[in-house]
């Protein structure tokens, strides 16, 4: 090569290095699940957090003194109930959130508005959206906060421990060859179960049972007969409303004794928002429901 | 006495003045009203140039509210004078922009684009930008050829067509299960918190010259009040005016709908409480909606954005609570 | 001089069915033209097609010398006006607002009316008798105020031909002689044409210089009053028997209804020999 042509390679090699050096130290562009380049701030202190489930994780890295913002329902731990609101996570408040002058905003990919996010980014604030899809998408998520939060050993320590716990149970389940089939009941009026592609199949799974509203919908409707005919070993009855309208649900399934559910009295209710999240508190839902399936094998474990 | 004091022109410029003045009393409003917190000091001084206290309400009120508030401006404008032009057209007063249909494919359009995963922005307007236009395409083909100076037969045919269009809405909407059903709910509701500066602007776009033409038109659509034989006998070429009407206000409904969503009884109500106010003429009317139409859907907004303790309101919701009393009263009021 | 209105053998048909066959006449100018005939005879069709609102199957129609074709929209309604029978009134309107419309093919772009326009407009309202309505909304006028006010709109057209469709048959015996005698009065001061199409055949008779018998989309007669209203030409259009006297107010013919029971006659007497003009009444009792 000519000597001039040289030079101008080497440096263009320099350049590309220190460049990517920068980033690397900057920590500052990154590609979030969604596969867009973020410009995340070195250290942010002002986030707000646009689904409930982004403000879980946070306080879980106990890095919630960068937390300035939260949605509606942000309401664990306790201290997220007097954290600044903006809005709900289908509808957020523009205003409210750029109020609060955020540095970084993280979404999630379900839900947040794709509109909303690119008027942020047009108004040179961060969005950096995860998407936490079932247990392995949510460590990732818990593994990526962490990152950028400056929280790495906390996220480790997290996703260490809820890896332990599945390994646990799951090595548990494996000796047993039973496999009850469970009708995971959201909806009332109408019947509504879980499908192939939500967490609680997931779980379901994982705890040694059969997802009796396993499919492509994500959100099957059943009809009456339909249930019965699937003949359900074990209810799961997850409601935001609790006691009155879960007594009236028990008692309609008591009306076909012949159900194996009903002959042994395994209809139980539990807590929505425990299963619906994608937070670390996802394995204490799978705690739960391994216990529920299989309670022969599980009496010991908390 | 005929020879009126005050001559067609200067009754034009009065209202429309006085109109300009009202839409920019709500302009002032929308921008100084939020859930940031109240700023109209702020947007005193920053009109003026002065230095300003918190600068992140300063950012909110004109990177946030105003397009926002020029979005509903040109909505108003555009809903407005085009039920106008559709009362003037089929000399119905009862006629409202959707009449014709192009709601419903708008509606099909959208729903459709929001399943299979488009953006708001271009994918979500533009899939709803081109239903309705089929849906218009599918009016024309039904009442085809002559028929179509036929009020009687547009009509018609556009019950039929937006009756279709909400039984296939039900449809898809009876298949979603999942998240995405808020964002059809919040689409068929008119939202008008989406819309960023590219958005104002292409509308703007559409909706401008749009108002022009009606503009230019407004004489004729009197003419057109006194029947069709009449107007044709009084030098009308019927069939290319009402093709151009037809033309440009769906064109300008459509994009509104495509990008906010269905706002209703705007197009209902203004025409007939401006009518009860101003008169029934078009070249002082279709000023008056305008200004006044975009004025009333700024304070729709506003009222949309602090009703709620938390969060908005869709802004739909708001134009119905207040336009379908208000039409009653316009009604009862006009009953001889 | 060229006629007002030739029509050359014009055909309309509406769907597949013929409504005028073959009509052709000519309108002298500053004419009082009057068409007659029974229901769904075409007169309507005619004057429609006249006006340019309807276009003819096939045939020609020259307006002022000029084929229909030649004018544009906006050109014709300079030189003709059509004074409907009816007016929507679905709209506030007020009646010197509804008289300025009739402007609209003079106006500019805008249609922005003028002191000159207004000026018009208040002369056709005094000539008509209205000025004093001018600020009255049109649902609140009696039939006949309402015809002058649709008269005077079409005075403001300047135009050289009016038309109007039945413009006396829904109103009562006052308003009907002060129509026709604003007409005639605007014929005489302005010279201007008018063809008007009426059912009241005694009315036709008495102002019109020439009258168009029509029936089922044909002519049956053209000329003056007393050679249309014969008996023959008025029973075979009309399929009814109908007495041809002489009014008593001048030379106008007068055309009487015969109830059936004027019908029974003497045994040698035949219908077709009763004279034209008969000085006496018929017999009032049974025959004799």
């Amino acid at each position: 090569m000519q000597p001039r042509k040289r030079i101008f390679f080497v440096c263009v090699v320099l350049m590309a290095i220190s460049l990517t050096a920068l980033n690397v130290a900057d920590a500052g562009i990154v590609k979030d699940s969604l596969g867009r380049t973020v410009h995340l701030p070195p250290d942010p202190q002002r986030i707000v957090a646009f689904a409930p489930s982004i403000t879980e994780i946070i306080f879980a890295l106990e890095q919630q003194q960068r937390l300035k913002g939260v949605t509606i329902y942000s309401d664990y731990p306790e201290a997220a109930k007097s954290l600044p609101r903006v809005g709900s996570y289908v509808r957020l408040d523009l205003e409210r959130i750029v109020a609060l002058r955020p540095d970084l905003c993280i979404a999630t990919k379900d839900g947040n508005p794709k509109a909303l996010i690119e008027r942020l980014e047009s108004m040179d604030i961060p969005v950096f959206v995860t998407d936490p899809r079932n247990l392995e998408s949510v460590m990732q998520t818990i593994g990526d906060l962490g990152a950028i939060l400056h929280a790495t050993d906390r996220a480790n320590a997290l996703v260490g421990n809820m890896r332990l716990r599945i390994q646990q149970i799951k090595s548990l389940i494996a000796e047993s060859n039973d496999k009850p089939r469970v009708f995971f009941q959201i909806g009332i009026t109408p019947i509504v179960s879980v499908g192939t592609d939500t967490f609680i199949h997931e779980l379901i799974v994982y705890a040694g049972g059969i997802n009796l509203g396993e499919g492509k919908a994500s959100y099957p409707r059943f009809s009456r007969e339909q249930v019965l005919g699937l003949k359900p070993d074990v209810f799961i009855i997850s409601s935001m409303a609790r006691g009155v309208a879960f007594d009236k649900v028990r008692k309609e399934w008591y009306r076909w004794p012949h159900l194996p559910a009903v002959r042994n009295n395994r209809i139980f209710l539990v807590d929505s928002d425990l299963f619906n999240r994608p937070t670390p508190r996802l394995v204490d839902s799978l705690e739960t429901l391994a216990k529920l399936i299989h309670p022969e094998i599980f009496e010991e474990i908390r | 006495m005929i020879a009126e004091k005050t001559t067609i022109l200067k009754r034009i410029l009065t209202i429309s003045i006085g109109m300009l003045l009202v839409l920019i009393a709500a302009a002032v409003l929308g921008i100084s009203v939020g859930s940031a917190g109240g700023g109209f000091e702020t947007v005193i001084r920053s009109i003026f140039g002065k230095t300003v206290v918190d600068s992140s309400l300063e950012d909110i009120i004109w990177r946030i509210r105003m397009p926002r508030v020029v979005l509903a401006a040109l909505v108003g404008a555009a809903l407005s004078s085009g039920g106008l032009v559709f009362q003037a057209l089929l000399r119905n007063p009862l006629a409202e922009p959707y009449i014709l249909g192009i709601s419903g494919g708008a509606a099909i359009g959208a729903i459709s684009g929001i399943l299979i995963g488009l953006s708001q922005f271009p994918g979500v307007s533009v899939s709803s930008f081109i239903g309705s236009m089929m849906t218009l395409a599918l009016l024309l083909m039904i009442s085809s050829g002559r028929t179509i100076l036929r009020k009687e037969s547009l009509l018609l045919s556009g019950v039929m067509v937006n009756a279709f269009c909400s039984a296939v809405i039900m449809f898809l909407i009876s298949m979603t299960q999942d998240a995405r059903i808020h964002n059809i709910i919040f689409w068929l509701m008119g939202d008008l918190s989406l819309a960023g500066f590219k958005q104002v602007i292409l509308l703007a776009a559409i909706v401008i010259p749009g108002i022009a033409v009606i503009f230019w038109l407004s004489h004729v659509m009197n003419l057109l009040l006194l029947g069709q034989e009449t107007a044709k006998s009084l030098g009308v070429n019927l069939k290319v005016v009402t093709v151009i009407l037809l033309g440009t206000t769906s064109l300008m409904v459509s994009a509104t709908v495509s990008q906010c969503g269905l706002l209703g009884f705007v197009g209902l109500v203004i025409p007939h409480l401006l009518r009860f106010v101003v008169g029934p003429d078009h070249r002082v009317l279709v000023p008056a909606c305008v200004l006044g139409g975009g004025a009333y859907m700024i304070v729709c907004d506003v009222l949309a954005r602090t009703l709620p303790r938390q969060g908005e309101m869709p802004a739909g919701v708001i134009t119905a609570i207040i336009g379908a009393p208000l039409f009653i009263f316009l009604l009862k009021k006009s009953v001889r | 001089m060229k006629s007002a209105v030739n029509a050359n053998q014009l055909n309309f048909t509406y769907e597949t069915e013929p409504v005028l066959r073959d009509v052709s006449f000519a309108v002298p100018r500053s004419n009082f033209f009057i068409i007659i005939g029974p229901n769904g005879s075409g007169k309507t069709t005619l004057i429609k097609a006249i006006a340019g609102t309807l276009k003819a199957r096939s045939g020609q129609l020259h307006i002022l010398g000029k084929p229909i074709q030649n004018f544009s929209h906006r050109t014709l309604a300079k030189h003709i006006a059509l004074v409907p029978q009816m007016v929507p009134l679905e709209f506030p309107f007020r009646v010197s607002e509804f008289v300025l419309m009739g402007r609209a093919p003079h106006l500019g772009i805008l249609g922005l009316e003028q002191a000159g326009d207004i000026e018009i407009a208040r002369q056709a309202m005094t000539f008509t008798g209205i000025e004093h309505l001018a600020g009255r909304q049109m649902y609140r006028l009696s039939g006949g105020e309402r015809q002058c006010v649709l008269i005077a709109r079409a005075i403001c057209q300047e135009p050289q031909i009016i038309l109007l469709d039945e413009p006396t048959a829904s109103l009562d015996l006052a308003h009907q002689v002060q129509v026709m005698d604003l007409m005639e009065k605007f014929k005489e001061e302005k010279g201007v044409t008018i063809i008007m199409v009426s059912h009241d055949i005694n009315l036709a008779a008495i102002y019109g210089d020439q009258l168009l018998l029509l029936k089922e989309g044909q002519i049956v007669k053209l000329g003056r009053p007393d050679e249309v209203l014969s008996f023959q030409n008025l029973e075979h259009a009309y399929g009814c028997k109908l007495l041809v006297d002489k009014s008593p107010l001048g030379e106008s013919p007068r055309v009487t209804l015969v109830p059936r029971k004027f019908l029974k006659l003497r045994a040698n007497m035949e219908p077709s020999m009763i004279p034209t003009s008969v000085k006496k009444k018929p017999p009032t009792g049974p025959d004799h």
